[in-house]
């Protein structure tokens, strides 16, 4: 099958600094793919560039098989991108925006107010059709710019920090609607802050840090690769002097008198169960057990501190 | 459209963008007729001002220019800068603009080429610049009462120079790193070639000296282009002002499409 994304040996150099140093990536039709990194890792450069935003110094980069600069047009309809920032003339009204966004995609004008209004209906945008977007709420802008983005219905949605400085509602309805639409078929690329978000959404991940790819691979093989982890637990009754003296070899944070504890250990040593066992030994009673942060944030810190 | 494309909207282009191009060209027309009384009211107002004080008040005491009233001689200069400046402002305030914006990028994300968005959003500066010119000629042919001999050289004139002055603008647009310095090129250049390009005097008018700096000015072939048109008169040959008129909106054009094409100041 031919790949929805194929970036190789994909270089970009500024005078004083080197944005990307050769990196590959494969996307496959269908893939709710997550590219996580931290600040300044070259995460923006590389959407920018599959999207027709920056030119690349070297490497070769296709969509769909078709060479994003011998193809340019055919790719660029393929692909609808939703920046991070909010990038439109706001004295433009809500309406006049989309539909001028779908002609220059070389859609017919009724076709264009058609696929305006289905999709401010969607995003609850309706009402706001003939409002300036400098009149609009930071969520309504953040729904605008999506909204914008899907005008063409591209096979490939690329979202630069979607969900960066929203609601925990709108948040949800994002990933709802972002789910939705992965599960109809488009292919999505995120990059994203939020962990939690690329662990919730993303079944393949791309970590990339300084211009390079650390790791790539399923979500869940990615957490996998932890092998140190930490467990809060509250207890039932507050800790004695005695119970602490019971942990033994347990690595374990806890004060006397308090009902929380946390027991960090290595999971391919020390499973589940015989951490439980060990704990109920002890002499203490489990009222609740969850982790300690985020799993794939721990794998995240790992791979770009090496 | 094969069986993998079914769910995109857009079609697939083998030959040009056109109706990419045609929504690039409305969009920019929109933007100025929005705010009409911002763009087109106020070149009205300034060139009723010039027949005003300089036709009707000062123009009494001026004896007669090349055989017609200074008010008939001034006019067509005055239509010209109207053009030029109007022309010239759309596409520099419009390029610049959608750069600070970042609204640059919806057409940079869309599927229409370098040379399509180029000529899309200068023909919205000859847009403007044609409105201008329209509407400042009825305003001087009411107020002046001058007659235009040769419509068709007059068109030609005012839309060859709104191209020429719309792709000066784009350029300003695309160069410029904020407001200021998007009205250098209007403060330095622009102005002071207009006052000095013959709107207000017959090149014979001038020292010797001054009259060979002068013809060194492609806005006075432009005016005495347009002059030719409506009077019948003109200080340069009606070939050379049109031979002069095509270069100078040849060049910056093509500046435009390679610099454009290129991601100068577009793209990183």
């Amino acid at each position: 099958m031919t790949p929805a994304v194929q970036i190789s040996k994909l270089d970009k150099h500024y005078p004083d600094v080197t944005a990307l140093d050769g990196i590959a990536l494969e996307i496959q039709p269908g893939d709710f793919y997550g590219l996580l990194g931290p600040n300044g890792a070259g995460k923006t450069t590389t959407i920018n560039i599959l999207a027709g935003l920056c030119n690349k110094t070297a490497g070769d980069v296709a969509i769909f098989g078709r060479d994003i600069d011998d193809d340019y047009r055919d790719c660029r309809r393929l692909v609808g991108l939703v920046p991070q920032e909010f990038n439109f003339d706001v004295f433009v009204r809500l309406r006049h925006m989309l539909v001028f966004q779908g002609g220059f995609f070389g859609l017919p004008r009724r076709t264009c107010e058609a696929r305006a209004d289905e999709l401010l209906a969607e995003f609850d945008l309706t009402d706001k059709a003939d409002t300036q977007l400098r009149n609009l709420s930071g969520g309504m802008k953040r729904r605008a710019i999506i909204t914008r983005a899907l005008m063409h219905r591209p096979k490939i949605l690329i979202l630069d920090e979607p969900t960066a400085g929203v609601d925990v509602d709108l948040r949800r309805l994002l990933w709802q609607y972002l789910r939705r639409l992965n599960a109809e078929g488009t292919t999505i690329l995120l990059t994203t802050h939020y962990i939690e978000e690329a662990e919730a959404l993303c079944d393949r991940i791309a970590i990339i840090n300084e211009g390079c790819i650390v790791a790539v691979d399923t979500t869940r093989n990615l957490v996998a690769r932890l092998t140190t982890e930490a467990v809060h637990i509250t207890l039932t009754a507050p800790l004695t002097n005695g119970t602490l003296e019971n942990f033994g070899e347990l690595q374990v944070e806890a004060t006397e008198g308090s009902n929380e504890l946390t027991v960090t250990f290595n999971r391919r040593q020390m499973p589940y169960h015989s951490i439980l066992e060990r704990l109920i030994a002890a002499g203490v009673c489990i009222d609740n057990i969850r982790p300690a942060g985020n799993q794939l944030e721990q794998v995240f810190v790992n791979l770009t501190r090496q | 459209m094969n069986s993998s494309d079914e769910h995109i909207y857009a079609p697939k282009l083998t030959c040009g963008n056109f109706v990419g191009f045609k929504t690039l060209v409305l969009r920019e027309c929109h933007r100025f007729l929005r705010v009409w009384n911002q763009t087109l009211v106020p070149p009205l107002i300034t060139t009723m001002l010039y027949i005003l004080i300089f036709g009707y008040s000062l123009g009494s005491r001026i004896s007669e220019v090349q055989n017609v009233s200074y008010m008939e001689f001034l006019v067509p200069g005055l239509v010209m800068m109207g053009v030029i400046n109007g022309a010239y402002q759309n596409t520099s305030s419009s390029l610049y603009i959608a750069r600070f914006h970042g609204n640059i990028q919806e057409l940079l994300v869309s599927s229409m080429s370098s040379f399509e968005i180029v000529l899309g959003i200068i023909l919205g500066g000859v847009a403007r610049g044609i409105c201008t010119g329209v509407i400042v000629s009825a305003a001087a042919v009411v107020m002046a009462g001058v007659e235009i001999l040769h419509l068709p050289t007059a068109l030609f004139f005012i839309v060859v120079v709104s191209f020429a002055f719309a792709s000066f603008g784009f350029l300003s647009g695309l160069w410029a790193e904020d407001f200021d310095s998007l009205s250098l090129f209007q403060t330095y250049v622009l102005t002071p070639l207009t006052y000095l390009g013959g709107v207000f005097f017959s090149v014979g008018m001038l020292p010797v000296l001054w009259q060979k700096i002068a013809m060194a000015n492609p806005i006075l072939y432009f005016v005495n282009g347009l002059r030719y048109a409506f009077l019948g008169i003109s200080d340069i040959s009606l070939p050379v002002a049109v031979v002069t008129v095509l270069f100078s909106a040849i060049i910056p054009f093509v500046a435009c499409c390679v610099l454009f094409h290129r991601g100068y100041h577009i793209k990183t």
